[in-house]
């Protein structure tokens, strides 16, 4: 070895102990060379960590693969934004409204954003703006019907769903996706596809029309964005839990797995539920999803909560009779089957460990007692005979024909089944629901079970929350409100959201910063609402049709989480669906001041 | 807007716009009518207010049943021939399913000359011809040999110049009027083949081919060549696969279309190999499944989309790139239409490549074969819409009796099935459109530069799926590329662990159980993005185990496509009932039908001579219909 490569060596080695993680700048520019702030720049791995999926691509029961999370983070006013840890194989994507996405492999960090043409801006814009110029001929009630049942699985005006389509071929998407669980009335089924077809093809012939989204804001210079990647395209992430032991709980709706996600270290466990020998594929709604090519739904996992007691986590399958308990310690999951009732919902656990729940379809709220090992079942009142007869009628219903139970073929009045959705409990124990197609909500008293019954003067109450004050936040969801009960004045307060036609569909409150956190599904946005200021805050996503399912928040930390999966999930950018938690970034960068990304309709 | 105005209007368009690329008044001197291939003839004798007095001018064969009798059951009769300008004799001349060259007199079809390649027959693959090609060569003398040259490529890959006046092989050209597409004997005759017509622009002929491409992982390559027309020496190659070693074939094996003044060719190319399994070949497999625009004279790449990435479905790019005038909101631009099997059309500048229609990415479902990595998203136009909806659920099952319908809903609910771009699993998996489209190489045909294409298409739901291959596999039949009638074909893809096994969805008394019709014939305004009618097209009366006497139009698969007039006139054989029609092209009113020996899978051509109009059909058959052969040529014109 000679004295100029003992130097070189001296230098690098040098050089790792003083850059222990390389580090990357990237100053973005536009094309005249003037930094642009808040451009989205999207750190990427190359490759995933090789992983274990034996178990039908999945991970075998327990086993702990690593997920390699994806970073996002906004340029500053100088058009500058630092990665740490740039060292490893990454790619990068810089996207900002208005101008053309850049990826790149390799990069000094100097980058110039191209602008797009006009015609390419507006089609970039996302499906809630689009709606929004949709009025289905003038008739606002249709088009809340139009939205109850058809965004709660699909952004609706994303760029494939407003290409033109014959009234025929619009006719067959509505009936298969009632075939799927939609229930938009049948008397609306031509009307429907006659309006698409003719308002969609206006908006393409006339895009001038279509407003622009909200611009971009300085606060998300604080934040940084994290990205990890659970299950495959044939997965449904559904909803969550933050868990004390400091993974976080994810269940796969559509293949039966609970995902225990470390996001310290991307480590994330898998956890098959099982199913009993015996059980149908689809369970109680076996005939739904025939075509799909991978289904491993027996249970059909949907809602999370913990017992503040002993940690042990208890999970709602909706297409069983049944309520889930899974110890994280053991491993071990019980199964306490539930005697009636169908379709557990929503699921909160109360101060006194009593694990209450929604039954979405046989209209009723259940609460089971740890101590004891039963249920009680709680029959929320119908509104007329025939709903009456009908509930009734439901264990004849799935008794009789449990291979081709009939799907339903609601009127616009009748609107189905009412269905308890979201439930929460309040600070002083009541228990509160809200009943979608009823527009209603529910509460509770558990010491006297006692139901009070209130008229809910918006459509589509979904899921709700209650704040530390006992206010209860509803999400209105056809009527794109976010919506305060008070129950100590009985009174309603709306506040329209910040982007226009967003379809609320979850949402959660920070209570220790008293902001409530809105997910939508039309917009790529999470929604942050200041419950004193009543100003809200917009968090553009870094995936295209990102379709937020649920959102939970890590008050110790101030982490924000929410899962993104469209239905079917590989409709969403990427393809994979993914937990999201956006953070304030630790080396806070200049926040950038006002709003960066003016209306450039007349770019080039 | 009454068929005789639209006809007026259309005519008035041509005279006026000086961008026409004007189909002749009289001729029909390319294979698709122009070079662009619309499919367009300016010619209105014949038209809505006189179609139904068409009879028979005259009727031509070949001869081929006589001569080649054993050989015919083999053969499809895919012939669209051209007439020659007057300089050229003035003779209409088309190529037979042997490669036969026949000129006949246009007004009587008395032959005046012929000439046969004497082709080698001993490949598996069953024998067409759709055309021959034309083209006068300047560096000729005037009353020399071979001026006028006829150019024809056969079956077994021999590119063939004669002269036009007799039929006498250019000795110049090549070796002796010839030119030998492949170096060597490199595969088994008929792996690698032509059907299509060689296309000829300022001194260039460019040709593809037709491949087996399901057969071998790495079936032979797709590669281009083009000639010069005066001797035939190689100018340029193109392999469409940029030599991709994981791969081979995305061949182009349906009719180019070229733009001389801006010398450009435009290749549809097919799939890479296998059709089925692109596990050997991650990515997007460029430029495979695309249009891609080469620069005539040195092959150079231009632009390209590729309409379908990682296919997996065997969606070739199947029909001539049409070209015509986009003239929309005071803009007029040179533009090309593509046509697909999945039944999307794409609308570009053809200049540029710059789509004129939005394309968006439609995400597309994964697969559940190890190892096989679908394209996450697939292009598709935000218009014009689907000229098929690709769903087919339960509830929309088909049969004539309820209990077949119970039995296809069964069938179709078991399927795997995530719409369009559903890959094929080791369960059955509903591949709608198959792979005989959707759109097919018959094209479309565009009404003069009105921007209203008049397609046919296929609307049959196919089932599919992957079989792990046995040690020892049951021998491949690569005659045809699609199951025949009520059956199912299996493909052993040799150098992959899979078996590909296809069939059409059908009841058990093999009805289909997508909804009919099952062949359809539709008009699309490209300008405006939207279908203006649809019809179905064919009768099913022939298609059961009894034929009924009367004409039940359900539409039937149907392979040749159609022509367009300035009468108002859509005229198309096509179908699998002998029926050669005329359709209003303002309504879709079938105003005329007449029938013929046996199928015409062909694409007719019109012209004028000496003051009649012609409409001419090729009746021959096809080999995967299995109904019947002949070598029939039929001209029909108005009473004199």
């Amino acid at each position: 070895m000679n004295n100029l490569t003992k130097l070189l060596i001296a230098i690098g080695l040098l050089f790792v102990a003083i850059n222990p993680a390389h580090s990357l700048t990237f100053t973005v520019t536009n094309e005249a060379g003037q930094p642009l702030a808040l451009v989205m720049v999207s750190r990427i791995v190359l490759k995933q960590p090789a992983t274990n999926l034996a178990d039908g691509g999945y991970a075998p029961n327990g086993v702990t693969n690593t997920t390699a999370a994806e970073v996002t983070r906004f340029s500053n006013a100088q058009g500058q934004v630092v990665f740490k840890d740039a060292g490893k194989a990454y790619r990068y994507r810089l996207r900002a409204p208005g101008y053309v996405d850049i990826q790149l492999t390799k990069t000094d960090g100097n980058v110039v954003l191209r602008k797009m043409t006009a015609e390419q801006h507006i089609a970039s814009f996302p499906s809630n703006v689009w709606l929004s110029k949709m009025d289905f001929g003038g008739d606002a009630e249709l088009k809340k019907t139009f939205q109850l049942n058809c965004v709660f699985c699909h952004q609706q005006a994303s760029p494939f769903m407003r290409g033109e389509r014959t009234e025929e071929q619009w006719i067959s998407i509505i009936e298969r996706m009632n075939s799927y669980g939609s229930r938009l009335p049948d008397g609306d089924h031509k009307k429907v596809a006659e309006l698409l077809r003719k308002e969609y093809r206006h908006l393409r012939e006339n895009p001038e029309q279509v407003p622009t989204p909200l611009a971009w804001e300085g606060h998300l210079s604080e934040i940084e964005m994290t990205e990890w990647q659970i299950g495959d395209s044939f997965s449904q992430m559904h909803d969550f839990l933050i868990h004390p032991d400091g993974n976080i709980y994810i269940g796969d709706n559509l293949q039966d797995r609970i995902y225990a996600l470390n996001p310290e270290n991307g480590d994330y466990t898998v956890f098959k539920v099982p199913h009993n020998t015996d059980a149908k594929l689809g369970g109680i709604l076996g005939n739904r999803f025939t075509t799909f090519p991978k289904m491993d739904n027996y249970l059909g996992v949907h809602s999370f909560a913990y017992s503040k007691k002993d940690g042990n986590i208890f999970i709602t399958p909706s297409l069983q009779q049944a309520l889930l308990e899974f110890n994280p310690r053991s491993r071990e999951f019980t199964v306490h089957e539930m005697p009636e009732g169908f379709y557990p919902h929503t699921i909160r656990i109360d101060d006194k460990d009593r694990v209450w729940f929604t039954l979405a379809l046989s209209s009723q709220v259940a609460m089971f007692d740890r101590q004891k090992k039963e249920f009680k079942l709680y029959d929320l009142p119908t509104r007329g005979i025939k709903e009456w007869v009908t509930i009734k009628a439901l264990p004849l219903i799935f008794w009789m024909d449990p291979e081709n139970r009939p799907t339903p073929a609601p009127d616009r009045d009748g609107m189905g089944l009412p269905m308890p959705y979201g439930i929460d409990v309040a600070p002083d124990g009541n228990i509160w629901v809200a009943r979608l197609y009823a527009n209603d909500l529910a509460m509770i008293n558990p010491d006297t079970d006692e139901i009070t019954m209130l008229d809910f003067p918006f459509g589509g109450p979904r899921r709700l929350r209650a704040d530390a004050d006992g206010n209860i936040w509803i999400v209105a969801f056809q009527d794109s409100l976010l919506v305060k009960y008070d129950p100590k004045t009985a009174q309603y307060s709306k506040y329209e959201l910040p982007v226009v036609n967003e379809v609320p569909y979850s949402l959660n409150v920070d209570k220790q910063k008293n902001v409530v956190w809105v997910n939508g599904n039309q917009s790529d946005t999470l929604l942050a609402f200041d419950i004193a200021t009543e100003k809200w805050k917009v968090y553009p996503l870094p995936k295209q049709r990102f379709f937020g399912r649920d959102v939970e928040i890590d008050e110790q930390s101030g982490a924000v989480y929410v899962t993104n999966s469209h239905f079917p999930t590989w409709q969403s950018e990427g393809g994979i669906p993914t937990l999201l938690r956006i953070m304030p970034v630790e080396d806070q960068q200049e926040e950038v001041t006002g709003t960066i990304f003016e209306p450039q309709l007349d770019a080039q | 807007m009454k068929p005789g105005c639209l006809a007026l209007a259309l005519g008035m368009a041509l005279i006026l716009n000086p961008l026409t690329v004007a189909a002749a008044e009289d001729g029909w001197i390319y294979y698709g009518g122009d070079q662009g291939g619309r499919h367009y003839s300016a010619n209105r004798q014949i038209n809505t207010d006189n179609v139904t007095d068409l009879e028979v001018a005259w009727m031509s064969r070949s001869g081929d049943v006589e001569t080649y009798a054993e050989a015919m059951v083999n053969t499809s009769g895919q012939t669209t021939p051209i007439l020659l300008p007057r300089e050229a004799g003035e003779s209409l001349v088309y190529c037979t399913p042997f490669n036969r060259v026949i000129a006949l007199d246009p007004a009587t079809g008395k032959q005046r000359w012929s000439a046969d390649p004497q082709i080698d027959r001993s490949g598996d693959r069953s024998l067409r011809c759709r055309g021959i090609s034309y083209a006068e060569e300047k560096s000729v003398a005037v009353g020399s040999a071979c001026r006028y040259r006829i150019f024809s490529a056969t079956q077994d890959r021999r590119l063939i110049a004669l002269d036009a006046l007799d039929g006498k092989a250019c000795k110049g050209f090549g070796i002796n009027g010839e030119v030998k597409l492949e170096p060597s004997a490199a595969y088994k005759t008929g792996v690698v083949s032509s059907s299509a017509a060689p296309v000829v622009a300022n001194g260039v002929i460019v040709l593809g081919s037709t491949i087996v491409d399901f057969v071998k992982s790495k079936s032979p390559r797709g590669t281009v060549k083009a000639f010069s027309s005066l001797d035939g020496k190689l100018l340029w190659e193109f392999d469409p696969l940029l030599g991709n070693k994981d791969s081979g074939s995305a061949n182009v094996w349906s009719q180019m279309s070229v733009d001389e003044e801006n010398k450009l060719i435009y290749l549809p190319t097919s799939a890479p190999s296998p059709d089925y399994y692109g596990k050997a070949r991650p990515g997007n497999n460029l430029y495979a499944n695309s249009i891609v625009a080469l620069d005539l004279n040195s092959g150079a790449v231009r632009w390209y989309f590729q309409h379908v990435r990682h296919d997996l479905w065997d969606y070739d790019s199947p029909a001539q790139p049409i070209l015509f005038e986009w003239n929309k909101d005071g803009k007029r631009i040179p533009a090309l239409a593509l046509l697909t099997k999945q039944s999307l059309i794409f609308v570009f500048n053809r200049l540029t490549g710059e789509p004129l229609w939005e394309i968006t990415e439609r995400p597309a479902p994964p697969s559940l074969i190890p190892g096989e990595k679908p394209s996450a998203s697939q292009p598709w136009p935000i218009a014009p819409p689907p000229l098929i909806d690709a769903f087919l659920m339960p509830d929309q099952a088909w049969g004539i009796a309820s209990f077949e319908k119970m039995a296809c809903a069964d069938q179709i609910s078991k399927l795997h099935n995530l719409g369009l771009f559903t890959p094929l699993s080791e369960t059955l998996t509903l591949m709608y459109p198959g792979s005989l489209g959707g759109a097919n190489w018959g094209g479309g045909a565009l009404l003069g530069n009105s921007g209203k294409l008049l397609v046919n298409i296929n609307n049959l739901a196919f089932t599919g799926k992957l079989i792990r291959t046995p040690e020892s596999p049951a021998g491949n039949d690569t005659k045809v590329d699609h199951p025949g009638a009520g059956k199912r074909m299996q493909v052993t893809m040799q150098g992959t662990p899979y078996t590909v096994d296809i069939g059409a969805l059908q009841s058990p008394f093999g009805i289909p159980c997508n909804p009919p019709p099952w062949g359809k014939l539709v008009s699309v305004d490209l300008i405006n993005g939207k279908i203006d009618w649809e019809v179905a097209l064919g009768s099913i009366h022939e298609m059961g185990p009894l034929k009924l006497p009367f004409q039940v139009n359900w539409g039937t698969p149907n392979l040749g496509g159609g022509i367009a007039t300035a009468g108002g006139l859509f005229f198309i054989g096509a179908t699998m009932d002998r029926q050669f029609r005329a359709f209003d092209t303002a309504t879709g009113e079938q105003l005329w039908r007449y029938q013929l020996p046996v199928d015409a899978t062909a694409t007719p051509m019109t012209y004028s001579y000496k003051g009649r109009q012609y409409v001419v059909i090729n009746s021959g058959g096809h080999y995967m219909f299995k109904r019947g052969y002949g070598d029939y040529l039929y001209a029909f014109a108005l009473p004199q």
